[in-house]
């Protein structure tokens, strides 16, 4: 047994002295979701009629035939709501979320899932990875946001976002069988 | 045998945590794993090059994590990933990917975003914090990089009205060749160097700040 450790403690060591400073590509990849949506496209086509808002960058993990729910991501513990890196949410201007004002800037977004709703993090600690160092100390809003059905199920996580009206938006976020719309008001 | 299920579990997990981080360098695929046999997302489809971040310091994120850096990073780079499949990527000819002379967004998708937390000097020049589109112009024996200020864009449409800075640095050979376009800082003895690598070619920019 001495020598199963110490054969998978040398592959583990080897691998990691084989790491160059050349990162690989990411397993779970990075992607970004603007509102108003695909400003960019918008922009260089000259069709951008509002101004920009909002961005959120995040990684997407894949189910790859996993149990999501209740089991990988656990009810009721904290979730970076992507993986790698935590999920970083900017604002362009002001806005406002569950009555309380948020300067622009950028922030970083966690969750809590449950069956039933979401728990969202809106957190000013940037620039961490996952949901390791997180300090609730740090939250600039919750808001508890009920779970939907997809309509149909999502191999990979993702985010984006869905105007309301002229004055909000919602940011959609999901994976596998269930989203969450969590509502963003223009100030 | 207690002891010995808590080290394979130890184990286990500190190789996860490593792994998820970081792949080793031989494990690099030359296509995303599996991409192409999934079910297509119908909200918002995987990008065929993922976008990835750079941080300098080197791996800031884990480092925040792991309780080592409190202060503000320096420097942050946004950029996709395109993969060279076979391709002529560098060079002269109708089917380069990056033909020389041309400009080309540093990635793929939107354009490559460079953001510094503070000042910095690059090649003598103050270029004030904040953050730009960044992007070349690649020839044989040199690239010439461009900070460029209007942001959010899509690399395509490159606006050079909007250019703010721009120098020539000489590329080197890349060894080993690489599959996947890689933007990365390292540390140099007056700043940071990012280093810019795809293919058989590799072009540095020094970067310089106040430690």
């Amino acid at each position: 047994m001495k020598s199963i450790i110490l054969a998978s403690c040398l592959f583990f060591c080897t691998s990691l002295f084989a790491q160059s400073k050349i990162p690989a590509i990411d397993k779970s990849p990075m992607d970004m979701s603007y509102y108003p949506n695909n400003y960019p496209l918008l922009k260089i086509s000259d069709k951008a009629t509002e101004p920009m808002v909002a961005r959120v960058i995040y990684s997407r993990p894949q189910k790859n035939g996993r149990e999501i729910y209740g089991d990988l991501l656990e009810y009721g513990k904290l979730w970076r709501l992507g993986a790698n890196e935590a999920t970083e949410i900017e604002f362009y201007q002001n806005v406002t979320i569950n009555a309380v004002k948020i300067k622009k800037g950028r922030y970083t977004l966690y969750t809590i899932p449950n069956a039933d709703k979401w728990t969202i993090i809106v957190n000013k600690e940037n620039d961490t990875w996952g949901s390791f160092r997180y300090d609730e100390k740090k939250d600039v809003v919750r808001m508890d946001v009920p779970v939907q059905k997809t309509d149909e199920p999502a191999d990979a996580f993702f985010m984006y976002f869905d105007k309301i009206n002229y004055t909000s938006f919602n940011l959609i976020a999901g994976w596998d069988n269930a989203k969450v719309a969590f509502p963003i008001i223009l100030n | 045998m207690n002891l010995f299920k808590k080290y394979l579990v130890c184990l286990l997990i500190t190789s996860c945590m490593f792994f998820a981080c970081k792949q080793p360098n031989g494990q690099t695929s030359p296509v995303p794993p599996a991409q192409d046999s999934l079910p297509a997302n119908p909200y918002a489809p995987l990008d065929r090059s993922q976008m990835d971040m750079s941080y300098f310091p080197v791996d800031f994120p884990l480092q925040k994590m792991n309780g080592l850096k409190t202060e503000l990073p320096v420097a942050r780079v946004i950029y996709s990933r395109p993969h060279k499949n076979g391709r002529v990527i560098f060079g002269n000819s109708e089917n380069s990917i990056c033909h020389y002379g041309k400009a080309w967004r540093l990635g793929a998708n939107e354009g490559t975003e460079i953001s510094f937390f503070k000042n910095v000097i690059i090649s003598g020049k103050n270029i004030a914090k904040g953050s730009y589109i960044i992007y070349a112009i690649p020839y044989a024996e040199k690239w010439t990089i461009i900070l460029n200020n209007n942001l959010y864009s899509w690399g395509l449409h490159i606006d050079s009205t909007y250019d703010i800075f721009k120098m020539d640095i000489p590329v080197s050979p890349q060894q080993p060749a690489l599959e996947d376009f890689t933007i990365v800082f390292s540390d140099a003895v007056y700043g940071a160097d990012l280093i810019m690598a795809w293919d058989n070619v590799k072009a540095v920019l020094p970067i310089e700040f106040s430690k």
